[in-house]
């Protein structure tokens, strides 16, 4: 019972970062319609800014994480303006953005290596790791409860974003149909940009949270292929599907690793991706083809 | 006139041969194989100086069966068809009566069926790998040695440390399924920790490069009970494992890992790595070899930052010598022989013994690091019963 209840806790936890990836994904994805792989990147890139920004102002973490947030949004915005607007206002065809995205995951994750190099950094202790008992029955980091609350508050902001201002409704009608949200007046290269620079700073937000947990190298974005598979079987689109998604493929990974075998964890992981598009193609919480069609 | 100058010069000639034949009386020709230049010629460097050492060593106290040792070093520019055609020189042009080298397990599987073949007994430094004295169907190669232990072997080693010296008799594993070097070492600590009296109370298996979180993993070895927490693998996923570990609020598990210690694993596992013990072939710190370093340093004024490669090369010669002492002669395949039936021979680092049915050496001497204050320092040394 106590073992169960720590790897629910572990799940979670594990769940909850993939949660503010999964998410940016289901945002770009719910608008332009192809799964941005370039979003690895973008984490990567606020990681890499909170780590040179916390050497230079001395472990301000708050600092830290907000110009984080910064540069990953606006880097996000900068790979949309360069890469996929020219590819956009060509064809509809969303499968060249797919490519697009892949080159340019590859392009960010070099520059990283030729400029900083593959080495594997460690962030500052900014963020408390001490274990911390759960009614006595499991044990959990401080750093752990942090990461899922710090998820979820921003997960509630960017449900505040969407429901409430004005440009969040706009993205919602957009992600119905952007060529009529476009036809009703909603400037659609700027919507696109804030979708982006939402993306890119839960993005940073993930990226911080990661690399302070498992170091920060140039290849850290690989990680988002878990997102991205929590996203698929959440129902891609959807971003409650995201968070949901998410929790459920932590909450798997860790019982398997647990309780039938540590080295089933990815085999458990994709045989549920497979399953989901073989029952479920839209995912949990996905909409119907016909509205998106 | 003309036979005259004939005669003088047969005579010349007569005399620079025999002058030729009585200095090649008088010396032991050694040749090493080196990485001069290349991606591996700070190591390579490291062994010639170190070798030398030994040769000049040797040779101050008299030499071997009265004759002068003599080092030719070959560079193979750390290519394996470089050092072939290294290895065919200095048998067929220098008539060296053994090699010392390579600092590398491929070097060496590709010149074993040189050595072979020209009957010239090669004594590999760093060369870790099964393959080196063993071919693949498990044939020994006759001429072919090492004097480093192999990497399974530090799996015994890490179970020796573990049952005897800590006295630890609940161990759980947690190694890289995806790695050759892993699994050898986990095998090898399996077998010997249950021949210890230990037993192994879990179990687990991760991938390196795709896993980052060990916490499932971890949890189950934390109900397990075990009082160590062996990490036979190579890398950063070892300092996210101690690091993790400790987070979990397992605070008296101790960590024993083999020779993939690394420093750069304190950037990320932080105080998690203090107290943790690694098993490696020699230590700077070893007392025994404290000597070794300081004539090191006074001749060459360098640190010896290669310090592995430098013990080992410097032994390799003091167990040469001693083979061709016990050999009575210097003839290659009864310096083979002498190499074949080392038992017990007293060098610095360690004392070796051959196994003639592997070429890899017995129950050797291993050195225990012990992580502290920020760096990993000599603990002790340890030879399984």
């Amino acid at each position: 019972m106590e073992t169960l209840l720590q790897q629910v806790i572990n799940g979670f936890s594990l769940g909850s970062v993939y949660a503010l990836i999964a998410v940016g994904y289901s945002l770009v994805y719910s608008i332009l319609l192809f799964s941005n792989f370039a979003h690895g990147g973008f984490l990567v890139i606020g990681g890499y800014i909170c780590y040179y920004t916390l050497a230079a102002v001395g472990n301000n973490i708050w600092v830290a994480s907000l110009l984080a947030f910064l540069g990953a949004g606006v880097s996000a915005v900068l790979v949309e303006r360069g890469a996929y607007k020219p590819i956009r206002e060509r064809t509809n065809v969303t499968l060249y953005l797919l490519i697009a995205s892949m080159g340019m995951s590859i392009v960010i994750e070099n520059i990283f290596v030729v400029t900083v190099g593959g080495r594997f950094r460690a962030l500052p202790p900014v963020i408390p790791m001490t274990p911390v008992s759960v009614f006595g029955l499991a044990t959990t980091s401080a750093f752990d409860i942090l990461s899922l609350v710090m998820a979820m508050i921003f997960l509630a902001g960017l449900q505040v974003f969407l429901s409430t201002t004005k440009w969040g409704l706009a993205i919602r009608a957009a992600s119905y149909d952007l060529k009529t949200a476009g036809l009703m007046g909603v400037n659609v290269n700027k919507l696109i940009s804030i979708v982006f620079f939402v993306a890119g700073l839960l993005a940073a937000v993930g990226g911080i949270f990661l690399s302070v947990r498992y170091t920060l190298y140039p290849q850290l974005g690989l990680i988002t292929i878990k997102a991205f598979v929590a996203a698929v079987i959440g129902g891609l689109g959807s971003l409650p599907g995201a968070v949901v998604g998410s929790l459920i493929l932590g909450l798997a990974e860790m019982l398997t690793a647990g309780f039938i075998s540590s080295q089933m964890r990815d085999i458990v992981v994709f045989g549920m991706l497979v399953l989901t598009l073989l029952w479920r193609p839209t995912g949990l919480f996905g909409k119907h083809i016909s509205e998106k069609v | 006139m003309r036979k005259i100058l004939v005669l003088a010069l047969l005579g010349v000639f007569a005399v620079m041969g025999l002058a030729a034949a009585a200095a090649a009386e008088d010396v032991i020709k050694i040749g090493h194989l080196a990485a001069l230049t290349g991606d591996w010629a700070a190591y390579g460097q490291t062994e010639v100086n170190s070798a030398k050492l030994a040769v000049e060593e040797i040779n101050a106290k008299g030499g071997v069966l009265g004759k002068k040792l003599q080092l030719v070093p070959y560079d193979f520019r750390t290519r394996p068809e470089d050092a072939v055609n290294a290895f065919r020189r200095m048998a067929e042009n220098d008539k060296v009566v053994a090699v010392i080298g390579a600092n590398g397990s491929g070097i060496n599987i590709a010149t074993a069926p040189l050595a072979d073949k020209y009957k010239v007994p090669q004594i590999g430094t760093v060369s870790t790998n099964l393959l080196v004295t063993v071919d693949e169907k498990g044939v020994l190669h006759p001429y072919m040695f090492r004097i480093c232990f192999t990497d399974p072997y530090q799996g015994q080693l890490i179970a020796a440390f573990s049952a005897q010296e800590l006295k630890k008799m609940t161990a759980a594993v947690l190694w890289d399924v995806g790695s050759d070097y892993a699994q050898g070492l986990r095998e090898f600590f399996m077998k010997y920790y249950d021949q210890y009296g230990g037993k192994v109370v879990a179990d687990l298996g991760f991938r390196a490069g795709t896993d980052v979180d060990f916490r499932a993993q971890l949890t189950t070895i934390r109900d397990s009970k075990a009082e160590v927490l062996v990490l036979p693998n190579m890398g950063k996923e070892m300092a996210l494992i101690m690091k993790q570990a400790r987070e979990l609020g397992m605070k008296d598990i101790i960590f024993v890992g083999g020779d993939g210690y690394g420093e750069f694993m304190w950037e990320i596992a932080g105080d998690a790595m203090e107290g943790s013990y690694w098993i490696n072939h020699v230590a700077p710190e070893d007392p025994a070899m404290a000597d070794f370093f300081k004539d090191y340093l006074k001749t060459y004024n360098d640190e010896c930052k290669e310090f592995t490669n430098g013990v080992l090369a410097y032994d390799s010669i003091y167990w040469l010598a001693d083979a061709i002492t016990r050999a009575g002669k210097v003839d290659s395949t009864a310096i083979k022989d002498a190499l074949e039936n080392t038992v017990n021979v007293k060098l610095h680092h360690a004392t070796m013994s051959i196994d003639p049915a592997t070429h890899n050496p017995m129950n050797k001497t291993g050195v225990v690091l012990i992580a502290k204050d920020g760096r990993g320092q000599f603990f002790t040394k340890i030879q399984p019963e």
